[in-house]
């Protein structure tokens, strides 16, 4: 019975560690992505009815009953729509030079755009688009699943986002940042031909290489002006074409043109932060109705400069968030579910137009033109404002957290006013019975009310929106330390049972055996809270497995012992270190961050000579060295009895069995990685048994043993270098190919160690190295999870810092769940 | 218990060795000036004969500072040769001289380990930067113990100095050391700035160190001389 309890004593503390940490986890994972919930509603046509906006549905009887019928939230105002997408279009490349204090050489390049806003204000113009920071990438419209033809060009990640909404699409890789053409010559080739076609309503072609020029060149750079040139170009003979399809009755009568960028960039070409230059974007808008619309100057908000031919040019502001709710309301369709956007004036005065508005006569004359305007563009503001209260209201009860309640009390009180006022200004249109002083100053407040009430909306959304659940984050994270307190108090624990000591010399107090590992391993931890350290992870690794070396190299000079041992194991790490170069100079560009690695080898013809070399030969030679290891380990067994001899064998039997897995899932690095491992893991045996003998031979029969801290830490840093060595990294599309296998042999060389450690150092070591081990990893999770949580509005959190979160945290638990089925084998 | 006789071996030695040539206090703040001057006049000519900076050009303003750097301290270390009797001047400078090539060859190894990037292009800049820190490192120590392992060991090993001249020698060693190793901490950051290069940060954090450690060992000479001076009395 007491054997019983004790040995459950010993396997309880790894459960309990192991429960404690998947709690732990589970709980943070829950409030950390816990993002704005995606609400799985969309507008329909029909829903508009329950918008106090139809003045004439209940108790009128009005001509727009019939109206109903054709169309849908808003009157149509455009027929056809092409946009064409710059990505990372700066404002400067679109707007003339003299609206900025110098002239720079990329400015005044897309000459078309601005000959076009200062010759015809009235049906083209230029805006100054605001994106909301992470500008990363477009707010995807999600125009494309309202029933339109859409025809997409241009950049494939609009086919990996709506695989199956367009009606005809001509996708190219965008993988590449360095090939600047492909993209664009394929947008440009199948652009002309289809704007003949009538098979489509909205044309999307989504020009990449202005992006890909600044990421690589920069903006300064010929290839830029080159880049902006060329499109110069294309521009203008897409207006020519649907400038010649434009008389009444042609394919693009009641067309709209939109130029714009998704988002800027710096000088540099790095965009995704919010700086002016990065969030400040353009868009160019040219409808080719015949007669141009008269745009209602007189709540314009614009600024007009001359430009370098000393034409007057006048532009206009309108933020991102609103161009899809603008374009739903230009194309008829209904509103985006999930907008907060308002329409935009301008631009939808741009497109709209003369309307056929039913209740004109009885206004007064001399302002219905522009009293019918107004008019139409409060009604559609009538259903935006609906539209976002209906979303807020679905939001704020759909998703456990939200906005504050006095914020949403606030907001509804702002809709409320605007409502009431709507009740009244409606009266005016449904009996006509005011003079026409009154009609345009209250329907202008009705304007100010809704714009008021959006316009607080999105401020509240911009700075309110808690996309995670800090308290369950909180709690989980505070699960995190006390499994740590634990972790540290069962080693003490053992430490007090089995009489070990950790420090690796004793006499000089808390010793530097004791301080120098806790000294890595914070560094370690401290270091994922830069994006840049998590990005080079693998070489950081390698500093600190190194300079661990080099101490213990000092270690080793000093006492005589196993030099040649450290010197084989720094020259392992280094050669290593020349792998994970290799491996992150191979790291897909996709990413905008990726730091291509400016390793010579990959730039002089002879480097990529000796690296293909290299490449060929390496794999078999160290294939044949495993061979002769295994042999070796398999074959020569005389002097089984000899510890050391033994342990040798033992350890190259071990990793050689697990290799041939690694061998078989890595291909060509496998033999190299499975040797490295051996080596280095083969060294760090060596060289924390040489402690470990010492003492043994010293204090015989004391039973005082001693584990060197510093091993296990060696083990999870070598774990990670070679991690990244067998060419992974922490992102998800580091994954290799064998989705089954995903980190699977980063886990092996975690049992590896495990096993290893167990057998070299037999039952009385094993708990607290295990506890130690552990403590290691979970001391770098709960680094990689404040940072997680203090970076959680940073950019690249989906990006860096969740893919590190979870590769850490599957890290952990399996580390956890091995360790206990090793104790379960060993302990019972 | 044998490496507490060896100490106690070494350490007899050590102060019979040190016994030899007591340095003061003063003896001292003058060889660590004359070195620190000799960095600055290193760094003056670079900048104004040449008018090259260690971020425009790391390799040859390197290279400047090691060459002018390196007669100031062989010579000046070579005076506190041990036993003088036995050892010529010019020995010890010859001893200087290699040792400041087998230095440069330590130190480029850990540079390399550590994750130096190797390469045609890189490759002077990594030789100038060894040399530098060879010079910080192991020259005063070769200059003056010469092949005595002992005495290597107590520095290098046990980092135990006794004597002034250990202090001046291990001090400054170790944190020309130490202070490369944290200058290297800023280069994965993406600031994109020109000093994140290799070896610019890297100098600056061994400089930097090394004159730290000079004025340390300075004022640890200084201190431990007023208390012997106070025990006397």
């Amino acid at each position: 019975m007491r054997l019983g309890w004790k040995w459950w004593g010993h396997i309880a503390v790894y459960w309990v560690i192991m429960g404690l940490h998947i709690f732990a986890i589970l709980l943070f994972t829950k409030g950390f992505l816990l993002t704005r919930s995606e609400l799985p509603h969309y507008s329909q046509c029909s829903d508009v009815s329950e918008s106090p906006c139809f003045y004439c549905s209940d108790s009128n009887v009005n001509l727009n009953q019939t109206h109903k019928h054709q169309h849908c939230w808003t009157k149509p105002a455009i027929g056809r729509l092409v946009i064409i997408v710059l990505d990372a279009l700066r404002f400067d490349f679109v707007a003339p030079s003299t609206f900025f204090q110098e002239s720079k050489p990329w400015m005044d390049k897309l000459q078309i755009l601005q000959e076009l806003a200062s010759q015809y204000p009235s049906s083209a113009r230029i805006f100054k688009a605001i994106a909301d920071p992470p500008t990363t990438s477009l707010q995807r419209l999600k125009l494309v699943q309202n029933g339109k033809r859409v025809t997409m060009m241009g950049d494939d990640t609009w086919m990996q986002l709506f695989p199956h909404h367009f009606e005809r699409s001509y996708p190219f890789p965008s993988f590449n940042v360095k090939d600047l053409h492909t993209v664009d010559n394929g947008c440009i080739d199948n652009l002309l031909p289809s704007l003949y076609q009538e098979d489509w309503d909205v044309l999307i072609a989504h020009f990449l290489g202005v992006d890909h020029a600044g990421h690589i060149f920069g903006v300064d750079s010929i290839q830029m002006l080159e880049k902006l040139e060329q499109y110069n170009v294309v521009l203008q003979k897409v207006i020519e074409v649907l400038k010649s399809r434009s008389e009444p009755g042609g394919l693009h009568e009641n067309t709209l043109l939109l130029v714009m960028g998704d988002h800027g960039q710096t000088i540099n070409g790095d965009h995704g932060g919010g700086s002016p230059e990065e969030v400040e974007t353009s868009i160019f808008a040219m409808s080719f109705k015949k007669p141009p619309p008269s745009v209602p100057t007189k709540y314009n908000i614009s600024s007009c400069e001359l430009n370098s031919d000393k034409k007057n040019l006048c532009i206009n502001s309108i933020q991102q968030l609103d161009f899809a709710v603008t374009i739903s309301a230009l194309l008829g369709i209904p509103f985006p579910f999930g907008s907060i956007g308002r329409v935009n004036l301008d631009l939808y005065a741009l497109g709209g137009g003369t309307w056929n508005f039913n209740g004109d006569g009885e206004t007064c004359e001399h302002q219905s033109k522009l009293g019918e305007w107004m008019w139409h563009y409060v009604s559609v503001l009538c259903i935006n404002s609906w539209q976002v209260k209906r979303y807020i209201d679905v939001y704020s009860t759909s998703s456990v957290i939200g906005f504050s309640s006095e914020d949403l009390f606030h907001i509804a009180d702002l809709y409320d006013q605007a409502v009431e006022k709507w009740s009244y200004t409606k009266n005016f249109f449904i009996y006509k019975n005011e003079s026409c002083n009154t009609v345009l100053p209250s329907l202008k407040r009705q304007i100010d009310a809704y714009s008021n009430f959006l316009s607080s909306v999105a401020d509240l959304a911009r700075s309110k929106w808690t996309e995670f659940n800090l308290k369950i984050m909180a709690i989980g994270f505070g699960i995190m330390l006390l499994s740590i307190f634990v972790h540290i108090l069962a080693i003490s624990e053992v430490k007090m049972k089995n009489g070990i000591s950790f420090s690796l010399s004793q006499d000089s107090g808390i010793s530097f055996g004791l301080f120098f590992p806790c000294f890595v391993v914070a560094i370690r931890a401290f270091s994922f809270f830069s994006n840049s350290y998590i990005l080079e992870e693998g070489k950081v690794a390698c500093f600190l497995l190194v300079t661990t070396g080099v101490v213990k190299l000092r270690d080793s000079v000093m006492k005589k012992k196993m030099v040649l041992e450290v010197i084989v194991f720094l020259l392992v790490i280094t050669i290593c270190r020349f792998t994970i170069e290799v491996g992150l100079s191979k790291q897909t560009p996709g990413f905008d961050f990726s730091n291509i690695y400016p390793s010579w080898m990959l730039k002089s013809a002879f480097g990529l000579l000796v690296l293909s070399f290299l490449n060929e030969i390496v794999p078999i030679l160290s294939l044949i060295l495993l061979a002769t290891l295994l042999y070796k380990a398999l074959f020569v067994k005389e002097d089984f009895f000899d510890f050391k001899k033994s342990l040798v064998t033992k350890i190259v039997a071990m990793l050689s069995t697990w290799s041939s897995s690694i061998i078989i899932l890595l291909g060509k690095q496998g033999p190299l990685v499975s040797l490295a491992a051996i080596i280095g893991g083969y060294c760090i045996m060596r060289m924390g048994s040489s402690n470990h003998d010492a003492r043994n031979a010293d204090n015989e029969g004391t039973g005082d043993l001693t584990i060197d801290p510093l091993s296990a830490t060696q083990w999870s840093l070598l774990a990670v270098c070679l991690f990244f060595c067998s060419g992974h990294w922490c992102a998800f599309d580091g994954l290799r190919y064998g989705a089954a296998f995903i980190g699977f042999d980063e886990f092996i060389l975690i049992r590896q160690a495990i096993l290893l450690t167990i057998d070299t150092f037999g039952l009385s070591l094993i708990v607290p190295v295990y506890l130690l081990y552990g403590l290691i990893m979970a001391t770098t999770v709960t680094a990689t999870m404040i940072c997680v949580t203090i970076h959680r509005r940073h950019l690249m959190v989906w990006g860096l810092f969740a893919p590190k979160f979870v590769f850490d945290v599957v890290g952990l638990l399996l580390t956890d769940f091995l360790i206990c089925l090793a104790s379960l084998y060993y302990l019972g | 218990m044998k490496n507490q006789n060896q100490n106690q071996r070494t350490k007899t030695t050590v102060v019979e060795a040190s016994a030899a040539a007591i340095v003061s206090a003063s003896e001292v703040f003058l060889v660590h000036s004359i070195s620190a001057i000799g960095l600055a006049i290193s760094f003056w000519v670079a900048s104004s004969h040449h008018s090259i900076t260690l971020i425009s050009h790391p390799s040859q303003t390197l290279l400047h500072l090691w060459v002018i750097q390196c007669p100031i301290l062989i010579l000046l270390y070579s005076r506190y040769r041990q036993s003088p009797q036995q050892f010529s001047y010019l020995r010890a400078v010859g001893r200087g001289i290699l040792g400041l090539i087998a230095g440069a060859l330590v130190n480029a190894f850990g540079a390399i380990a550590l994750g130096a990037p190797i390469g045609v292009k890189s490759l002077s800049k990594t030789i100038n930067w060894s040399m530098m820190m060879s010079l910080f490192t192991v020259v005063p120590a070769a200059s003056v113990f010469g092949s005595s392992w002992t005495d290597w060991q107590r520095i290098f090993g046990y980092t135990k100095p006794v004597g002034p001249i250990d202090y001046m020698i291990c001090l400054p060693a170790h944190g020309a050391v130490l202070g490369a190793w944290f200058g290297a901490w800023p280069m994965p950051l993406d600031w994109e700035r020109p000093w994140q290069e290799w070896p610019i940060c890297v100098s600056y954090g061994a400089i930097a160190g090394y004159l730290v450690a000079m004025v340390a060992s300075f004022l640890v000479v200084l201190v431990r001389g007023t208390l012997q001076h106070t025990k006397r009395d």
